[in-house]
């Protein structure tokens, strides 16, 4: 009996002991295996998430729309990638709570371009006033690029209906139709754009920034996780927030003329990048693709209730969606462009 | 012997039953039972909105697009595809397949790559078929009727084969011309077979147009299911649902009428 007595204590000594050493508080996030993950993948590898007492787990998924499922069914605690017209109908739904910013079209950072064939560019398509009459093929109804052509179309007083607008599906599908001219005009991230010219299927005839600069992304969590473990979030955010200073830092530097510079600190990060992104990137493809982030991770907030709105009038998101209702703007300070009240 | 007749009792009637006769009520009355429990599921909150629209949502979402006739511009242009494909892949399967129901070198030749060819997923030849014939409708067409063709085939060598052969041998006793035979005998035999092929390649036409909108389409029930699905909005998504089995119910009386006429002889 005492044998056993010694032996069960022993036991709960052991246990004890393992359940300090793991006392770091377990979070999930979901994300895409893009550049534009990158402060994720930063603040994993130099350990910040570490620091704050945190044990982050990232599953990867192969389109946004799986990472807004997937955090507003609970299967990942947070998410990380682009607006579109579904994320915004999940959150609506009271699912998910937007809470710092991923990439955003800020001027003088290439990201998505206006790509047309090449022998519509011959025939004269050189100017982004021209897409009226125009085949354009995007990804999906709703997604990002959707969105993008139907703030030019504002911008630019235009009619989006006045162009004839082809959802192909996948970003290799929208390449596929511009080489082979069945389309006149895509819109591309600038790697993709970039391929196409240097084949010479594409000219690149503007950029979103120019036109339109908008928050193109966020980090977001689900509800119950902020309404249940709101410290481990904010813990989350802090170190979020520190990766995404590195990365401003090392990616995001210009020079006295205005072009970007990538110093010492920029090789670090892109190592550390191209062993997350998949297919494997070159050290041009990381610098090419570097979107902007703010370096605190502040977004746009005005953008976002014009995001909703466009989608709104559009039809492709919910009327009862309440944009405050999606955001939760205490864990990051100082965020950009609030609304007047 | 008459004491055997007193132990003896009556044998009752132990037939019946295990024989399907139609209860007009039952199949609607189970369809309003399961509306509304999974009306109830929602409206008292058991199942969130997120994973599972409710009912009234879903009628909701239909009554909005007939509302502002969207409802038939997407009917409309997924028909004319349908309508088209299903055309053209039966005209071609029906050649062919009685070709091959009729001559024996014909059968011979065909039935290998009808088998080798049959099986494949017609959706998996799109990128092959976007690149032969571009995005518009002609691609989107040919999906409808390589996947009908098929089916199409088997279905009227078979019906050839199921015609009574005595028959025909009468005919040839009678001195009929082997035209004759074809036209008044063998195909007439056939049609039962050839109309139930109809059924099967009708619903894969209805499969493969919700396919082959996935690219570059705008309108169409199979577009508007897919945007629906990335845009999450699930309660547009089952009235896309919703719309396609009402074409498919439609599809169906219209081929239960066609038989009744063409079989009329029966």
């Amino acid at each position: 009996m005492k044998k056993l007595l010694a032996a069960l204590c022993g036991l709960m000594i052991v246990a004890a002991g393992q359940a300090l050493a793991q006392d770091k508080e377990k979070l999930s996030i979901a994300a895409l295996r893009f550049v534009s993950s990158s402060p994720i993948f930063i603040a994993q590898e130099k350990g910040y998430f570490a620091a704050e007492g945190l044990e982050v787990e990232i599953k990867f998924f192969e389109a946004a729309q799986p990472i807004a499922v997937a955090t507003a069914g609970g299967d990942t605690d947070l998410g990380i990638t682009g607006f579109t017209g579904g994320f915004y109908n999940l959150a609506g739904k009271g699912a998910l709570k937007v809470i710092a910013a991923q990439s955003r079209e800020e001027p003088g950072y290439d990201f998505v371009a206006y790509v047309v064939n090449a022998k519509a560019h011959e025939a004269g398509f050189k100017s982004v006033t021209q897409f009226p009459g125009k085949t354009v093929g995007i990804t999906t109804v709703g997604s990002t690029f959707h969105y993008n052509l139907g703030k030019l179309a504002e911008k630019r007083n235009f009619k989006l209906e006045d162009v004839q607008l082809k959802p192909l599906q996948s970003i290799p599908n929208v390449m596929a139709a511009l080489k082979g001219a069945q389309v006149d005009a895509v819109l591309l991230p600038a790697n993709n754009a970039y391929a196409l010219e240097k084949e010479g299927a594409g000219k690149i005839i503007g950029w979103v920034h120019q036109e339109t600069p908008w928050q193109l992304g966020g980090l977001f969590a689900n509800t119950k996780v902020v309404e249940t473990r709101r410290p481990a979030v904010e813990k989350f955010v802090r170190a979020y927030q520190k990766a995404c200073a590195d990365y401003a830092e090392g990616l995001l530097q210009k020079d006295a003329q205005g072009q970007r510079t990538f110093g010492p600190k920029a090789d670090e990060l892109i190592a550390i990048i191209q062993k997350y992104v998949e297919p494997k990137p070159s050290v041009e493809q990381v610098k090419g693709s570097a979107s902007y982030i703010d370096p605190q991770g502040r977004l746009l907030v005005n953008d976002i209730y014009s995001q909703v709105r466009w989608y709104q009038a559009n039809g492709m998101v919910d009327k009862t969606v309440d944009t405050s209702k999606i955001l939760d703007l205490n864990f990051v300070k100082g965020h950009l462009d609030l609304p007047k009240r | 012997m008459p004491e055997r007749s007193e132990t003896s009792r009556p044998v009752p009637f132990r037939g019946g039953g295990f024989h399907y006769v139609p209860r007009k009520a039952v199949p609607w009355i189970g369809f309003v039972l399961v509306l509304t429990l999974w009306q109830a599921l929602c409206s008292f909150g058991v199942i969130s909105p997120l994973f599972l629209p409710s009912p009234e949502a879903i009628g909701v979402a239909l009554w909005r697009l007939s509302e502002s006739g969207a409802i038939f511009s997407h009917l409309g242009w997924s028909l004319q595809r349908i309508l088209a494909g299903w055309a053209i892949g039966t005209a071609a399967g029906l050649l062919v397949g009685l070709t091959m129901g009729i001559f024996s070198a014909a059968r011979s030749l065909g039935l290998p790559f009808v088998s080798a060819l049959f099986p494949i997923p017609k959706i998996a030849l799109l990128p092959l078929l976007i690149l032969w014939f571009g995005i518009g409708e002609p691609s989107k067409i040919a999906v409808i009727a390589l996947g009908v063709f098929f089916p199409t085939v088997i279905s009227a060598y078979t019906a050839c084969d199921s015609v009574p052969r005595n028959l025909i041998r009468m005919g040839q006793s009678f001195g009929l011309s082997g035209q004759t035979i074809v036209s008044e005998i063998l195909l007439p035999g056939a049609m039962p077979g050839i109309l139930s092929g109809f059924r099967i390649s009708a619903s894969i036409a209805l499969i493969l147009v919700v396919a082959a909108e996935m690219i570059g389409a705008q309108h169409g029930i199979g577009a508007f299911i897919l945007s629906a699905g990335n845009l999450m909005q699930t309660d547009q998504l089952l009235a896309g649902v919703v719309m396609l089995s009402i074409l498919g119910l439609l599809i169906s009386f219209i081929l239960g009428r066609v038989e009744t006429w063409v079989l009329r002889w029966r």
